[in-house]
């Protein structure tokens, strides 16, 4: 019981992040995901759906133009008719020039029973007046039409039968005009009727199927001659341009924020063009989606969506229990690197600590009566000062190894990196090496920039350095080659020997602490460990590499500019 | 032949070294120093010791090797390892290889002494019971033999004490 207790304690403390930490990755997990897997889908609903919307809409606009083509069809298969009817009457050898009214009346009561578009039927004689007239408005016989656009057409033009446009005329009231005319003895002829295009509308309105589209007639100018009463007033401008060189063709509109289908088809009898528009709202690619398509796609999308929010969570599971187990790990490293540090500690210390008390012992002994032994001036200096030197080593070393912990602030300034060097070759070293075997090389790169950084601590690295290749050189003659240059944003020093060089399991352990290969009391095996913490707090790097029997060669990286 | 016991020391700190031996000598005992295993075990192929202080990290030959070596070759040597290591476990590893304990530097020199002692007592417990068992060879050997032979059996035997 006890243990699981512990254990949970361990895994709580061992857990290097805050919560907030795992919300956030599990949040950019969902993100990433949602990236790789949802817009894919998404991209193909909507490629998917908008050709189906596409394919849609084409197969409505062909429905929409087969419509308008038939009722092109019935519609000038009415003009024709009508026309022929007029024709037949004026072609009519018993027709009398100019036809009694009674005749009149009678024609305009047979052309009645044809069709009830008829609505009044008038004769025109050369001088363009309505010489006979039958229908609801006798007081437009005798009516001068000369000046009349129609008459104009009819008079001037090759042709010999003319359709208006619907227009007010003089009776302020719709309706168009079908005239034909002949040329009788040198007499210009003309019969003419006039019919509502509201009759004829009826006509075409009961051909249709369903009431899902609405029909309309507009004119050359583009102004509407029949049009369904809740899309427009006839001859009002309408709103759908229709191009006046297809014969045929078909569109979208947006009439009032709804887009409509339309298809047109020009007529062959007159100069109007028949418009069929759908009554639904197309809604462009949103409003044709399928609900049921939405539906499935939703569902997609909520599936990806919940896979995605499951595996996020399994992955910051995952992730915490890896981060847990680093955590211990690192935890149970750091604790054995504490008790290797204690134990190398130990060893240095209590060394000189046993010189100390057995120094301390023997000078007891001197002056204890019962040795009968007697202590020379000389020989307790001696032992006095092995016994300071001891104590000595003890305070360098954990000196040493406090500066290898803690981090002391830096002294940071702008210097010339060949300045620091020189300060320790020539003052600190100067005379040392010249009466040693070892020769010193400098290969300076004096176009270097200037470095920003702390010139103490790092104359304590390159000492460290240098001590250890003039070891490592001995007592045989050797060179130590200093050389300066630049690596994009560093600087490097670097520091060759023709020393003995390491074996690779030496080079292993060179930054460790207490790691030494010198004799007892020569080094502490603290130099490289405390250069390495140092070169880290200049926000550099140390490298070596070395060969057995052949040298080590040291290099010091350090940015131009310290940043903080 | 003295009737000093002999000791060596092993050790490559000179200054301790020196102090120490002086110590003891003082205290009635016939010091040799050595400061490296290599030479140790060499002093102890040319004269004999009773038995031996050893440093355990040396470089070169270190106190481990040159208790193995000691112990192969020499019946009665008693070894104590001294250590500066903060952990003992290496320490306790040569109990193992032979060694009669060890002790942490630094020490006090009354609990050196007591270690010297109680090692030299278990030295001779182990001689003495080897001598038993020799004598009653020997004593079993001098019924058949001759009293010139019995004699030399007891000199080989003075001789291997050394």
């Amino acid at each position: 019981m006890a243990k699981v207790k512990r254990q949970q304690v361990v895994s709580a403390e061992a857990l290097p992040f805050k919560a907030e930490h795992y919300r956030e990755w599990r949040r950019r997990q969902i993100i990433r995901m949602a990236i790789t897997y949802i817009a894919p889908l998404v991209i193909l609903i909507v490629y998917f759906q908008y050709r189906y919307v596409g394919l849609e809409d084409d197969s409505r606009r062909i429905h929409l133009g087969a419509i308008a083509e038939h009722q092109a069809n019935t519609l000038d298969l009415f003009l024709t008719e009508r026309r022929v009817n007029l024709a037949n009457l004026i072609d009519h050898p018993r027709f009398s020039i100019p036809p009694s009214s009674e005749e009149m009346a009678d024609y305009l009561s047979d052309l009645g029973r044809v069709s009830a578009a008829f609505v009044d039927l008038g004769f025109f004689d050369s001088s363009g007046v309505q010489v006979a007239y039958s229908g609801p408005h006798p007081s437009l016989e005798l009516q001068d039409y000369r000046e009349e656009d129609w008459y104009l057409t009819l008079r001037n033009a090759e042709v010999n039968s003319v359709i208006t446009d619907v227009y007010l005329g003089f009776r302020q009231q719709l309706h168009f005009t079908i005239a034909v005319s002949r040329l009788v003895e040198n007499q210009f002829l003309v019969l003419r009727a006039t019919l509502d295009p509201g009759r004829m509308y009826e006509y075409i309105e009961s051909q249709q199927a369903a009431g899902d589209v609405i029909t309309c007639l507009v004119n050359a100018g583009g102004v509407y001659q029949l049009v369904d009463e809740h899309a427009g007033r006839p001859l009002d401008d309408c709103p759908i341009p229709i191009s006046s060189e297809k014969h045929f063709g078909n569109g979208m509109i947006k009439i009032d924020d709804a887009s409509r289908l339309y298809a047109f088809q020009w007529l062959r009898n007159a100069d109007w063009s028949l418009i069929v528009q759908s009554v639904k709202n197309t809604g462009g690619f949103l409003g044709n989606m399928r609900l049921s398509s939405l539906i499935v796609s939703a569902g997609l999308l909520l599936l990806a969506v919940v896979v995605i929010v499951n595996r996020a969570g399994k992955l910051v599971a995952q992730q915490k229990e890896t981060d847990q187990t680093r955590a211990q790990l690192e935890h149970a490293a750091k604790l054995a690197s504490v008790g290797e540090l204690a134990s190398g500690i130990a060893h240095e210390i209590n060394n000189p600590l046993a010189v100390i008390t057995e120094g301390c012992g023997l000078l007891m002994d001197y002056t204890d009566p019962q040795f009968g032994h007697t202590l020379e001036e000389k020989e307790l200096r001696e032992r006095l000062d092995t016994i300071q030197s001891s104590a000595f080593r003890c305070r360098d070393i954990t000196r040493k190894l406090l500066r290898f912990v803690r981090k002391t602030d830096f002294d940071l300034r702008e210097h010339d990196v060949h300045d620091i060097v020189d300060g320790i070759t020539d003052d600190l070293l100067g005379p040392e090496i010249e009466v040693s075997n070892v020769k010193l090389e400098r290969n300076y790169d004096r176009t270097l920039p200037k470095l920003t950084t702390d010139a103490n601590q790092l104359q304590q690295v390159i000492l460290n350095v240098i001590n250890n290749a003039t070891d490592a050189i001995g007592d045989a003659s050797g060179t130590i080659r200093i050389s300066t240059s630049r690596r994009g944003n560093e600087i490097l020093i670097s520091i060759r020997d023709t020393g003995c060089g390491m074996t690779t399991e030496q080079l292993e352990k060179v930054f460790m602490p207490f790691f030494t290969t010198k004799e007892v009391g020569k080094g502490t095996g603290l130099g490289l460990s405390v250069s390495y913490g140092i070169m880290n707090g200049l926000g550099g790097e140390i490298e070596v590499e070395s060969t057995r029997d052949v040298g080590t060669t040291f290099i010091l990286a350090l940015p131009i500019k310290l940043k903080r | 032949m003295s009737n000093k016991i002999r000791l060596l020391i092993v050790d490559d700190e000179e200054k301790f070294l020196e102090s120490i031996a002086k110590r003891l000598e003082m205290r009635g005992f016939d010091v040799r120093t050595a400061t490296r295993g290599e030479q140790a075990v060499e002093i102890t192929r040319e004269e004999k010791f009773d038995l031996a202080l050893l440093d355990l990290k040396m470089p070169g030959m270190d106190g481990k090797q040159v208790l193995e070596i000691l112990k192969r070759e020499h019946k009665y040597i008693e070894v104590i390892i001294l250590t500066g290591h903060g952990s003992v476990d290496s320490a306790v590893d040569c109990t193992k290889l032979g060694a009669f304990g060890y002790l942490p530097k630094p020490y006090e020199l009354e609990k050196l002494l007591d270690t010297l002692q109680q090692a030299y007592k278990v030295r001779m417990e182990k001689k003495f019971k080897v001598d038993q068992a020799r004598m009653d060879k020997i004593a079993k050997l001098a019924t058949g033999s001759s009293a010139l032979g019995i004699l030399r059996e007891l000199k080989k035997l003075d001789d291997e004490e050394k």
